[in-house]
This record gives C-alpha cells, structure tokens and sequence, in this order.
C-alpha cells in the first residue's frame, strides 16, 4: 500500500534512510536500514522525541551487551528499532532533518493559508 | 504538501513541552501540599492540616486544567512522575515558608510561559495561562498573610495554637475584612 500511493512526498533524505510524508493517509513513513514504518502525526513526533532521548553518553561507557544497543517499539509497529551507537546517531540526524522540513512546511502553509481556500 | 503537524494540533511543540513542565510542577505542589498536611496533622496542627489538604486538592485541579487543555488543542499531556517529596519539615512555620516559596516559584514559571505565547504568538495559551497568573495573585497573597500571623502573634506561649486556628480563615479578596 505504501508503495502505490500517489500521494506520497518526501521530506527528507540521507544515505540512511528517508522519511516521507503521504497525503492521503496523513501519516509519515520512516524507511531506516530495512525497516519501513508508517506513523500517525501524533505517533511520529512522540517517536522522534524518544530517538532524541536515547543517552549516547551510557551507550559510549557502558560495557554490558545489554545497554549497548537501544529498542525503541513505535505504536502500532511489527517490528522494533534495534539501533546500535551508530545507528542511534544516523536515526537523530534523519530524524532532525525531517523535522527542520516539516516545520518550514508549516511555516510555508501558514503564510499562504489567507490565499488559499483549502490547504 | 499537507500540513501534518498543525492539522494534529494547534500547540507548537515549545508551549506543549512548558505545559507539560507546568502540569509536572501542579502536581509536585499538590504532592508537597499533602506531605506538609501530614506533617501538620502528626503534630497536632489539625486546622493546618484541613487547610493544606484542601491547598493540595486545589493543585490537582489546577493540573488537571492543564491536562485537560493540551489533550483538547490535540497536544499529547503527560501524566507526570513526581518524585523528591519532602516528607519531614523544620517546624510548623518552615512549612509556611516553603510553601510562599514554591508560589513564588510557580508564579515564576507561569510568568515564562506566558512570555513564550506572545513570543510565538500563541494567543489561545496565553488567554488560557491568564486564569493562572490571577490565581497566583491569591495564593502568594494568602501564603504572605499565613507567615505574618507567625510575626503578629507570635509562638510563645499558645500562639502556635492560635496560629493554627487561624490559618484556615485567611483568604484574598472580600472575605479578609470580615475576621
Ligand atoms: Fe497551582
Ligand atoms: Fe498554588
């Protein structure tokens, strides 16, 4: 379903990953490593608030298996986010990037919102 | 592109996350308000008591008048930890004093919120939040009058008794000529 829609625009991209925002559905979809999750609006900023919120400096020290890696389950999801030190860092910059541009949309819709009839 | 973000919510992300601090420090008053009840009661203040208890109560509507606002504009309101509660006071007065201090403290807090809304002019919370700063008025108003009785009647002899007795009675507005 995903890749059908048309009404699909992306809002950002890295080597990483991409996040995209669908219209029709009004939801963004995060493709990292090989996941591929679809998010509410609501779900996605709480999620990026979470990816910010992972603490690099206890992933750095820490030395047990189990603090090494960080497991982050988005609502709604299949599957969880395994990330490692490096993909913690790849998912924030992916993650902010997407964010900067979903607020310059904003911004953008608000000014052209008095010439509009439907926005 | 459709505007995703604002069609969730009218709240910027900046004022959702002071709201929310907000609604955490409610709830710390109103968990500190029934620990300071406590420790009124255990020590034989029972007016002190009745009186921080309803103060505690007082706060969890406050925070639930935030609560409820964040989660009406689209917001996501969170349901705060509180943890750090202090449980045992110096004396009956500190108890009086901490609590001007955290009003203060509160109105401080209301004060940079409302100075964020016309900074982002954000209109609705700052409508919303002037409800806060008056009642702010009263409450530093009412814990400044509680302190003075410590001065006017002093502690010596049954004046802790008296004091007590009094608490209870001050209140802002009409009903302070009345006594
Ligand atoms: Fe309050
Ligand atoms: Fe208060």
């Amino acid at each position: 379903m995903i890749d059908t829609c048309i009404n699909i625009v992306e809002v950002f991209r890295t080597v990483h990953g991409s996040v995209s925002q669908c219209d029709k559905t009004n939801s963004y979809i995060l493709e990292f490593g090989d996941i591929t999750n679809s998010f509410r609006a609501t779900d996605f900023i709480d999620f990026t608030k979470r990816v910010n919120s992972i603490d690099l400096v206890k992933m750095i020290l820490s030395s047990s298996s189990v603090t090494d890696v960080a497991v982050l389950m988005p609502p709604y999801a299949e599957r969880c986010f395994v990330l490692t030190l490096t993909d913690t860092l790849n998912l924030k910059e992916l993650l902010s990037g997407a964010k900067f541009n979903l607020h310059l949309n904003s911004i953008i819709c608000e000014c052209l919102r008095p010439h509009l009839y439907s926005i | 592109m459709k505007d995703l973000l604002r069609l969730r919510t009218s709240l910027s992300e900046e004022i959702e996350l002071l709201l929310n601090e907000q609604i955490k420090a409610e709830a710390y008053s109103s968990a500190v308000y029934l620990a300071m009840s406590s420790y009124c009661n255990r020590n034989g203040f029972d007016h002190s008591a009745g009186y921080l208890e309803k103060q505690s109560n007082e706060e969890r509507g406050h925070m639930l008048k935030i609560f409820k606002y964040v989660n009406d504009l689209g917001g996501r309101a969170i349901s705060p930890e509180v943890t750090n509660i202090p449980q045992e006071f110096e004396s009956f007065k500190t108890v009086f004093e901490l609590s001007l201090q955290q009003e203060i403290k509160v109105t401080g807090q209301l004060n940079r919120i409302a100075d964020q809304c016309i900074r982002l002019k954000d209109y609705t919370t700052f409508e919303f939040i002037q409800w806060f700063l008056k009642e702010q008025i009263e409450e530093e108003y009412v814990a400044r009058r509680i302190l003075e009785l410590f001065d006017l009647i002093g502690e010596e002899g049954t004046g802790r008794w008296q004091i007590d007795k009094q608490i209870p009675k001050v209140s802002y507005g009409e009903s302070t000529d009345e006594e």
